[in-house]
This record gives structure tokens, sequence and C-alpha cells, in this order.
């Protein structure tokens, strides 16, 4: 079983000719894609498109509401990275290069378009959202619902520097390292520190002393 | 991963231990054959632990956007033709002026008219074609189908969906299904690939209900001790006895244990229904399942002579094999050896 985003893919994306793309890349390592696509292999562009873009529309909007915006950072992060092929640094995972590539153009993008100065993602505060999900076993009974509610307010008094990290650690499956690196920490322990201690506070709510 | 240090180590773990490691959070998002393997172990060796490894395990998998922001087929199309033109768009100019009309966006909207107007035929011609009015004449029988082990059928049911029924199991059906539901009794394992249709399509697994529309999935009550669901395509609830519901996406396996806890997860779908296509596969299996299996596949009985050792494991996986390649197979792998003596087979190390 190969990890990741690539089974999550919307299948009204795909004809017959893309998933036979699909299923060539799936198997191969980010190393072997990012390389693929850095020696000029449309296929391999091909298929981080089909694979990304969805993914990284969905990220945007973490970050603003602005389609059109959102829509014209993706086209500029891919146009950007086909103008430099031959010349890219290796790429071990590249969903966590594409968030910081995007992150960084979208919020160039902010700047330029509302004259702030200082536009930094995580002073908004309410970026980030997370919603308790209900497809799992915590809502067995009646009381454990009651619990999945302490949860959610729990998780909605939590820092958005928290919950970006809490999403790109469960949701997206990154690791310290990349988190790290997408939130612009110099250390990787800050980015353990802000995962623990986010999950310390919600302790009580997870597993309530009985 | 698996040395011993590691396993004193998760020995310890609370419940923010193993929501901050790395290795726990792979096996719960992303499991495979190793994961699997030892986190299964971990809990039968720590029974104590079993609760807060299902809460960690609940609370990662519960973690979500509340934002979702979907990328239309249009926007898709749109934004992977700029980026082939390669016209860098500087944000800032742009602001306040709407998208150029050019050609390439109609040539855009074209192809989504041109989707838009097959899906349109496609249905009628499905209407008109696939749904045929039912004769009312003839009354409703139930008709049971049993493989006894050694033996796969293939059966086509009124509807038009298809089910492989797996040996050592029995399904009971209808000649043909009433207007409002399609529904079929389990027991033991099939792989079901279910006509869409508006009529809700219902597999009663005595422990569980499963309802679809138009799927393919794989049900398994063959154990008395788990129930298992794995969905390939499309969407299906679960409902069990004690009135919880539960939807699985594709590429996620639901487990119900005897007790009636449930989990879901990953599966490796050439384990899990390559039986359909002739695959006899092994992951890591210790001796009892190895011998289960062989002895549901082939109609045998296996027998063990003299010991393994303790942490005895089989993988491989045999398309269309005889026993005795299959035999011969797990002979050259393992130290294990064999006799065969008509129904019987003895192995011995």
């Amino acid at each position: 079983m190969s990890i990741n985003p690539k089974k999550s893919i919307d299948p009204t994306h795909i004809n017959l000719h893309s998933q036979e793309i699909v299923r060539i890349f799936e198997s191969k390592s980010d190393c072997e894609i990012w390389a693929g696509f850095n020696k000029g292999d449309e296929m391999a562009f091909n298929y981080l498109y089909r694979i990304y873009a969805p993914i990284l529309y969905q990220y945007g909007f973490q970050f603003s509401r602005d389609s059109s915006l959102i829509q014209d950072s993706i086209q500029n992060v891919f146009i950007y990275l086909r103008s430099k092929r031959g010349e890219l640094s290796e790429v071990a995972n590249i969903k966590g290069y594409l968030y910081r590539s995007i992150q960084r153009e979208i919020i160039k993008n902010l700047k330029a378009s509302t004259k702030r100065d200082q536009i930094n993602c995580d002073a908004l505060g309410e970026s980030f959202q997370i919603e308790i999900s209900p497809e799992t076993s915590f809502i067995q009974s009646e009381t454990n619902s009651l619990r999945k509610n302490k949860l959610q307010v729990g998780i909605d008094q939590l820092t958005s520097k928290q919950r970006k990290a809490l999403l790109l650690f469960y949701q997206e499956e990154l690791s310290y390292s990349e988190i790290a690196q997408i939130m612009d920490f110099k250390e990787v322990k800050t980015a353990r520190k802000l995962i623990y201690r986010a999950i310390i506070s919600l302790k009580e709510f997870i597993n309530p002393a009985r | 991963m698996f040395q011993d240090k590691d396993h004193i180590k998760f020995k310890d773990y609370q419940l923010e231990d193993f929501l901050t490691d790395e290795f726990f959070i792979q096996w719960v998002k992303n499991p495979n054959e190793n994961t699997i393997h030892f986190w299964e172990k971990w809990i039968e060796a720590n029974a104590n632990k079993k609760e807060v490894v299902m809460q960690a395990a609940s609370f990662i998998r519960s973690i979500d956007y509340r934002e979702k922001h979907l990328m239309n087929n249009e926007v898709y199309l749109e934004v992977f033709e700029k980026i082939i033109r390669g016209n860098f768009k500087e944000v800032s100019q742009k602001k306040g002026l709407s998208t150029p009309f050019n050609w390439y966006s109609i040539f855009s909207l074209k192809k989504v008219a041109v989707f838009f107007i097959a899906t349109f035929i496609t249905s009628i011609f499905y209407s008109l074609v696939i749904q045929k009015p039912i004769a009312k004449e003839d009354p409703i029988q139930w008709i049971t189908k049993i493989n006894r082990a050694g033996i796969k059928t293939v059966l086509t049911l009124e509807d038009g969906s298809r089910v492989h029924l797996n040996s050592s199991s029995k399904i009971t059906y209808p000649t043909r299904f009433s207007d409002s539901i399609r529904s079929v009794v389990l027991e033991g394992e099939a792989f079901f690939d279910i006509e869409k249709q508006t009529r809700p399509f219902v597999v009663d697994l005595g422990k569980a209900q499963i309802e679809v529309l138009g799927t393919t999935f794989n049900a398994n009550n063959l154990s008395e001790e788990k129930l298992e669901v794995a969905l390939i395509s499309g969407k299906v609830k679960i409902n069990d006895r004690k009135g919880n519901q539960m939807m699985l996406s594709p590429s996620e396996m639901l487990t119900i244990a005897k007790d009636g806890e449930f989990f879901k997860s990953k599966f490796d779908s050439l384990e899990i229904t390559g039986w359909k296509d002739k695959n006899l596969v092994f992951r890591n299996d210790d001796f009892p399942t190895v011998k289960n299996k062989i002895e549901k596949w082939f109609d045998v009985e296996v027998k063990l002579a003299g010991s393994l050792r303790k942490n005895w494991a089989y993988t491989g996986s045999f398309h269309d094999e005889t026993l005795i390649n299959v035999l011969e197979g797990i002979k050259h792998t393992s130290e294990i050896s064999y006799r065969l003596n008509g129904k019987k087979v003895e192995l011995y190390n």
C-alpha cells in the first residue's frame, strides 16, 4: 500500500489515460517523481498537477477565501517550477515542498492585493479551523458524543498555529521536520513542542479521568 | 523500528506519547503489513493499553479541516491550461479585472459541455436499456447457495450485481428483488460488485448490515472473532446491532470485533480481495492462519508434526496454483516440509 494523497484524488478528474499515468507513478518515490519532473518529463508534471493541484487548492483556502487569488497562486507556483526545470534541487517530500511554495506565493499575493505590510497567516486568528469528524469510534455512545463536543470546544481554544500543526501532523501526515519547515521554525523541536503542548491541553477531553 | 528498545518504550506510553509518535500515526493513517503486524501483536501483549491506543487512534483519524474546498473541473482545467501556456500572472496588477475572455477559455467550456452531454446521453441510455420493466407475475423465491471448502463461485443477481462467493460460505438471495430494497443474507465471505440503482442493496451479516447503492466491496464474517468490510469503490454504510452507524470511503476497511469494538483501517487489496481472482495470499501469517487458509482453499486437512519456532510466519502469494505448488513454495522459503496423503497434509520441520 503506497503512502497518501495519491489515493484521495477526486475521480472526476481522471479519465482512462490519466489512470495509467497515476498507476505508473503511484509506486515511485517522491524523489524519483521529482527527478523526472526536473528532467522535463511531461508525464511527471501531469501526475504532479493531477495529484497536488486539488490538495493545494484546499490548503490555499486556509489562508484566504479569495478563490481567484488561490487559483493564480497555484498557477504561478507550477509555472515557476516548470521554468526552473533542470536546475531544481532534490525533493524528498513533494507535498511539504509544494505547501511551502504555495504558502509563500499566497502570502506574497495577499500582501500585494491588500497593500497591508504585515500579513502573517498565523496571525489571522481564524485560519486552519479544525473539525472533529463524526465517523470515528469516538461516538459509540451518548457520553462519547458529549465528550466529542467538549473536545471540539477544546480544539477551538487552540491557537491557529497549534491547529495548523495538528492538521499538518494528523490530517496531512507530515513529519515534524516537514512541519518545522512549513511553519518557518529554525528547529524541529519547536514543532514537537507545539504539538505536544496542544495535545496536553486537549488530553482531558480525549481521555477523561474515569 | 521493531527492536526491543522500542517495545519497552511503547509499554510506558501515555496518551500524549502515542499522539506525538510519528510511527504510531503512520500505523493509524497508512498501515502497511509491518505496522499492522507490529501493533496487533503489541495490543495483544499489552491489553491494558488497548483503550488508550484506541482513543489515540480515534483522535488522529478525527482531525479534519473545517473549511473544505473542492477544486471543480472547470477551475482544474483552466489553471492547467494556463500553466501549460505558461503566462505568469501578477496578482496585484490583475486585481479588480475580470478574467480575459479568450478562445482558450471557450475551448475549456466546450470540454466541460462535452462532458455533461456525454453524461446525459449515458444516463438516458442507462434508463432505457438497463432498467427494463420487471415481470410481476412470478412469486419471489429465496435461493441459498452454499460453497464447501475448495469451491468458489460467481453469481449474477437479478439486478445485474455480481457476487463472488468464497469457499466455506453461504449466501441467500431472492429470484427477484422487491421494488424498494435489494437484500441478501451472507454467512462467510463474498466480494460484491453492485449495480448502481436508486433502491439500496443491503447485505445482512448477522452481526451487522451493510447498505449500499452501487459499489464494490468485500465482506467477511468467516471468523467467529471478527467481521470485516473492505471498500474498493463507491460508498457503504454499515449498521451494527447496537445502533452504531459507520461510513466507509474507498480503500478503507471496517473491522468489528467479537465484543462489538470497531475500527477503521486501510487494507492491502491483494490480501483482502485477491481470493476472487484466484490469488491465495499469505501476509506474515502465523501457523494457524496458514493452516486455515490452505484447508479452506484446497479442502484438505492440515496437521503440524513437530513444532515451529515461536515467531514463525509465512508471507507469499500464489495465483491459481495447485496444492503441491503452494506447499513447495512454502517449503522453499520457510523451514517447513510436507507429506501429502490424499486429503491430508502433514507439515513438519
